[in-house]
């Protein structure tokens, strides 16, 4: 069957990407490939390597974070003992990222401030030892159920759940060491995990975005600590939802960038051109289409008040 | 949440409870406790913001819920923080039996270590503890949340 991405979507990438586009077309037809995060606050790495093995299961080492796994199996890793035990997470091996770069430390006063499902804020709490706290927020009250859910069951004793619009995050009254600002966005990168993001996406609905993007930044800073950092990520192609809201970030806020470097992962540095728009910070930045490590696509910059 | 934070002494009683259910003998010192009006007991770090933790959806990790008669049923995590130690009131299941477990369903004990019946007891498979279950004269009554629950009987698509 013949999958095409919608008419904005298809002119606006081919100018972003110009020969590289038909690789953006393949994913999709393509899936991510499956990927597990070991949670190493309940088992080691090698124990739950061990135990998948034995039942069958092909592990490969995710190559940007050692304790994740890329697997292949013939049962549903969401229904086996090791996932109700909470051994393991089950996520995009692209949304490792964005707390890769954050680089959380024990001890550290954190806050994820869209954070639900909890991809990141579990990870963000596993790296942190339950030392020091992860405020993990979201708006959503339904997404909230699912956020505490999942906190639990990797058993990080050090986090907190808030449920507030992110944009008022100050009435909480703290300041934060790090923070991770994985806003809300049109999903385009997501794509490749299930097509019908872009049934909602239009420029009109990247434009939105872009701006609940810049108040939700503006917010954000208000509650980072002289010397913090903060990590913003998007799972959007975009650049009015990635590039142009750094630029914000730097110029309008005051925010400075920091140059982001990982391993393993192939990336390529923000876009410095877009139509008329010239990003001069882009450089700091880094972004991954689905077709680059067959994940999701990702936005990532890190700034430093 | 609507949450009190233990005293010391409430903590030493929780502890005491534990011990006296589970034989397991547990350190809370490091932590601090709540429990609210259904007695169901969360575990945090010390000296959280108390005007954090009123605000809050969540916090810590839900251990378990005190029952009548000092009894205690532990959350999964609870069962995991309390199981290696434990000597008391633990019921090992097979592979077959700890899925019908995991499912929700009742299921069968392979061994019974120290079990009293009709009270909680922990369901233990390999090394791995999988939370409370309640015995009975012939069965286990799982008693998994539903939102925990899988359903491996619904195969991969």
């Amino acid at each position: 069957m013949k999958i095409e991405f919608p008419h904005g979507f298809r002119k606006k990438f081919e100018e972003i990407l110009g020969d590289e586009f038909p690789l953006l077309e393949s994913c999709l037809y393509t899936k991510p490939k499956e990927c597990i995060r070991v949670n190493t606050l309940k088992i080691t790495k090698e124990e739950l390597r061990e135990r998948l093995e034995s039942k069958g299961w092909k592990l490969e080492e995710v190559p940007w974070y050692e304790n994740a796994f890329f697997v292949e199996t013939e049962e549903s890793a969401a229904k086996t003992k090791e996932f109700f035990l909470g051994y393991y997470y089950i996520q995009d091996a692209a949304s490792l990222v964005p707390v890769l770069v954050l680089d959380p430390k024990p001890g550290e006063i954190i806050l994820d401030a869209c954070a639900s499902p909890g991809s990141k804020a579990t990870f963000i709490a596993e790296l942190t030892r339950n030392e020091g706290l992860v405020v993990a927020n979201d708006v959503n009250p339904k997404r909230i159920k699912a956020l505490s859910f999942n906190l639990q069951k990797i058993g990080a004793i050090n986090t907190i759940v808030t449920m507030m619009d992110a944009r008022n995050i100050e009435r909480l009254g703290m300041k934060f060491d790090k923070i991770l600002l994985d806003v809300p966005c049109s999903s385009s990168g997501t794509f490749i995990s299930s097509f019908s993001v872009l049934e909602f996406w239009s420029q009109h609905v990247v434009e939105r975005l872009s701006n609940l993007q810049k108040q939700l930044l503006k917010a954000a800073v208000k509650v980072l600590k002289d010397d913090g950092i903060l990590v913003y990520s998007t799972c959007s192609l975009d650049p009015e939802e990635d590039e142009e809201n750094m630029e914000y970030a730097i110029r309008r806020l005051g925010l400075k960038p920091e140059g982001i470097e990982l391993k393993g992962l192939k990336y390529r540095r923000g876009l410095e051109r877009y139509g008329k728009k010239v990003f001069e910070n882009a450089k700091y930045a880094i972004r991954f289409f689905p077709f680059d490590n067959q994940t999701e696509g990702f936005f990532v910059c890190k700034l430093r008040k | 949440m609507q949450v009190k934070k233990m005293s010391e002494s409430e903590k030493r009683e929780l502890e005491r409870i534990v011990e006296k259910n589970y034989g397991s003998k547990l350190d809370l010192s490091n932590y601090d406790c709540y429990i609210n009006k259904r007695k169901e007991i969360y575990i945090a770090p010390k000296n959280l913001d108390e005007k954090l933790i009123e605000i809050s959806s969540y916090f810590g990790v839900y251990f378990g819920k005190l029952k009548r008669n000092e009894k205690i049923q532990l959350s999964v995590e609870g069962s995991q923080l309390v199981g290696k130690h434990a000597t008391r009131n633990i019921v090992i299941v097979d592979d077959e039996n700890i899925y019908r477990f995991m499912e929700g369903l009742e299921c069968k004990w392979k061994e019974l270590i120290n079990c009293e019946k009709n009270n909680f007891v922990l369901i233990k498979n390999g090394k791995d503890f999988f939370g409370c279950g309640m015995l009975r004269e012939e069965k286990i009554e799982s008693l998994v949340p539903k939102a925990r629950r899988v359903m491996k009987t619904i195969k991969k698509v």
